[in-house]
């Protein structure tokens, strides 16, 4: 019977468990990651079908996946079912916890918006005076994005705004089409920058942990992968006080496993990581593990038509392409009734218009979606959510998954601060889009519910105190020196920027320290 | 109807998000190579022992074969159940009104979108069929006030008196929150989906020579969890 002792037990395949597998084994270090779902196969698991030979004609399943959004009756399969692996609320508070098990987890279907993080967020207790500075600044971090920019190949263009640090791009000097020109220059009146976005091109289409971090792990032959096991708990030997293996369940027949490490990382995804640590009992000495949880406000937002590209005029340049309009707000000036900011998507679109945009039925829609088509000009918001010790998760002992494992209850809500931020960025939509000569066709200013956004963060945050803190500034464990936690639940605060380029550079520098101590034998 | 006109046409109804518009930002992966067809037939000189084998293979592995597997709904009708038979009436009309036959395509009724809603809505969690229940009663209550008939029976501008005071312009996810005025936008968006998602709408549009409306990156159970029989 085996065993042995792993050198580094890496619990998930993600954008941090990737990075870890990958910066650990090319530093020499062997390395055994476990994932909770299978691998997929690309060309077996998917094909093109119409929607009439799903049972439910594309609308989603009656009563599934009632918390994911994003899911519809061609991609159901990829996410979590909500049986299998439920979780807990507060009906009047509800939770979207929108999650993946698959091998590379939630890397392979992100959106790919590629921003870092700017000291408007690290140090932003020092800007505004509210919650916590992070451990670290943009300084520290700045060579780990480069290096995860170069990786992911990050299109972009220099803006020189301390809100939205540059990059190691590969420079996107593309033309503005003739309707997001127009954006640009309402924005440049009404002082409002618009800039180009910023996305991960990846290679082949696909910047995932499974094409751009593992399979240089792999081909180092010193990381061993196993699916379709879920990780139970972890243990620690109570001579030392140091975490010493973990106890698992193999997905399918139910065995209980057992395996021996010397160093654990978790990369589990937030909300899990802290979970396994919670029903751990494990690196809560603070008492803050599972509390400060934050996402991002996703769904306020406007759709409108440009004019002058209806009627099959949008052709001769006015449409297409995207923009970003960075944090503004609280920068050099101060909102009325917000802190922090928000970000705005800004999409030109040259394709058909949602019927749902036009009060109309029959002849008189058709009638309005054959002339608006091609014309369509929309925004949608990124929000920062503040950050709470009362917002937070903790185990609900009365519930257990599939695998007999006991589930997190969510306890979050949006505050007045949110609902603020949404106004303020649906009206300067709408005040950008008249001033461009748009027509404003719909507007939304109520948030999605909280979890939307999947860019939940917090929870077994880091900082230098171990009173107020789980982690150090390395992702370390204050408690556990052998225990590391890669992913975004370590974040202080999130700000609006998609957190992979944070998650993965983060998780590169707490894997090169990792390693550096592991060389040194202190851990 | 003109080529060009149906063309237009199609290209309008191709952007309509008939399923979740919002997907996960889902990458575009590499376009895996075509499927392999299975083991190349062996050449005659190969060894005898070599030829069986792939004799075997062939047929373990029954390449070529071509079921011509069809869906019901080319020759068979849902059967309607859940809602009474006014609530029903009242649906059909909505469905009549709403989603009419525009440019050669089929109208909802052709589609079969009401009986498919009865099967969708009777399948659903409770607060989809109560949103369903009381907004179809309520809408033949008004007919019933306004015009002493029931909404089934309405003519066309009597159906526009009741139902256009109720749409509304909004963003997809974001559907109006007052109950009735929900129900009227949800429905209508229902009806549509229902229909142009349909095998009959697909054959009309393919049979136009353009690629049918409501096509999509399937992905099938992925190992999915074992049954347990102890």
């Amino acid at each position: 019977m085996a065993q042995e002792i792993v050198d580094v037990l890496i619990v998930g395949s993600g954008h941090s468990g990737g990075m870890a597998a990958r910066i650990l084994t090319e530093k020499g270090i062997s390395c055994l990651l476990l994932n909770a779902g299978p691998v997929v196969d690309f060309r077996k698991d998917r094909e093109l079908k119409p929607a009439y030979e799903l049972p439910y004609r594309g609308f989603n399943m009656p009563g599934r996946l009632p918390h994911v959004f994003q899911a519809d009756e061609f991609n159901a399969n990829v996410w979590v079912d909500e049986k299998e692996v439920p979780y807990t609320f507060n009906p009047q508070h509800p939770y979207n916890w929108v999650r993946v098990r698959l091998f590379g987890g939630r890397s392979l279907f992100w959106a790919r918006q590629s921003f870092r993080l700017s000291n408007y967020e690290f140090k932003a207790k020092d800007h505004d005076g509210f919650g916590d500075n992070w451990p670290i600044d943009l300084g520290d971090l700045a060579p780990y994005y480069s290096r995860v920019e170069a990786i992911f190949r990050v299109r972009g263009q220099a803006d020189h705004l301390p809100q939205y640090p540059d990059g190691n791009f590969v420079v996107d000097d593309s033309p503005w089409s003739g309707s997001m020109q127009r954006f640009v220059n309402a924005g440049t009146k009404l002082d409002v920058p618009v800039c180009k976005a910023r996305s991960a091109m990846g290679v082949d289409g696909l910047a995932s942990s499974i094409n751009l971090l593992l399979p240089d792990a792999f081909n180092t032959g010193r990381l061993t992968a196993i699916p379709n096991v879920v990780v139970r708990e972890l243990t620690v030997d109570r001579n030392t006080g140091l975490v010493n293996g973990a106890h698992f369940v193999d997905r399918h027949s139910r065995r209980e496993m057992y395996v021996q490490a010397r160093v654990v990382v978790l990369a589990a995804g937030t909300l899990e990581s802290t979970r396994l640590l919670l029903n751990s009992g494990l690196a809560n000495s603070s008492g803050v593990l599972g509390h400060y949880l934050t996402d991002q406000v996703y769904g306020p937002g406007i759709i409108c038509s440009v004019p002058e590209a209806r009627n099959g005029k949008g052709s001769n340049g006015i449409m297409g392409g995207s923009a970003l309009i960075p944090r503004f707000r609280n920068i050099n000036t101060k909102a009325k009734n917000f802190l922090r900011g928000y970000a705005l998507n800004c999409y030109s679109s040259p394709r058909g218009m949602s019927p749902s945009v036009f009060p109309a039925y029959g002849a008189e829609l058709q009638k309005k979606l054959d002339s608006y088509d091609g014309s369509g000009f929309g925004t949608s918001m990124m929000g920062e959510v503040l950050s709470y010790y009362k917002n937070h998760v903790s185990i609900n002992k009365n519930v257990v998954d599939a695998w007999g494992i006991p589930v997190l209850d969510v306890e979050t809500a949006y505050t007045d601060n949110e609902f603020n931020m949404a106004r303020d960025a649906v009206d300067v939509s709408v005040a950008m889009a008249e001033e461009a000569g748009f027509e404003v066709l719909c507007k939304n200013y109520e948030p999605n519910p909280p979890g939307y956004s999947i860019h939940e963060q917090g929870t077994c945050r880091m900082g230098d105190d171990p009173k107020t803190s789980v982690l150090n500034k390395w992702n370390q464990s204050h408690d556990i020196r052998n225990l590391f936690v890669v992913d975004a639940s370590s974040f202080v605060c999130g700000g609006w920027q998609n957190p992979t380029m944070t998650i993965l550079a983060l998780s590169m520098r707490a894997s090169e320290y990792l390693a550096e101590q592991m060389r040194q034998r202190n851990l | 109807m003109s080529g060009m006109r149906r063309r237009d046409f199609v290209k309008s109804i191709m952007a309509v998000p008939v399923t979740a518009p919002y997907l996960l930002g889902e990458q575009a992966a590499t376009t895996p190579p075509p499927a392999q067809t299975g083991a190349a037939a062996p050449p005659s000189s190969q060894p005898a022992e070599t030829a069986a084998a792939a004799s075997q293979q062939r047929l373990l592995e029954p390449n070529g074969m071509q079921i011509a597997a069809s869906v019901p709904d080319q020759f068979a009708r849902t059967e309607a159940h859940y809602f009474s038979d006014t609530q029903y009436a009242t649906l059909r009309k909505m469905c009549e009104v709403m989603m009419p036959s525009l440019n050669g395509y089929p109208d909802a009724l052709q589609a079969g979108a009401p009986e498919f809603l009865d099967f969708l809505i009777g399948a659903s969690p409770p607060d989809r069929q109560q949103m369903y229940g009381s907004g179809l009663d309520r809408l033949n209550s008004e007919s019933q006030s306004r015009f002493r008939i029931p909404f089934a029976e309405v003519s066309a501008e009597q159906a526009d008196a009741l139902l256009r005071p109720w749409l509304r312009a909004w963003i997809p996810e974001h559907p109006p929150s007052e109950p009735y005025e929900r129900f009227i936008n949800l429905a209508h968006h229902d009806i549509r989906t229902a229909t142009m998602n349909s095998q009959v709408w697909s054959v009309a549009v393919t049979s136009g020579g353009d690629r049918p409306p409501g096509v999509g990156m399937y992905w099938s159970p992925i190992d999915p969890d074992i049954q347990r029989y102890v």
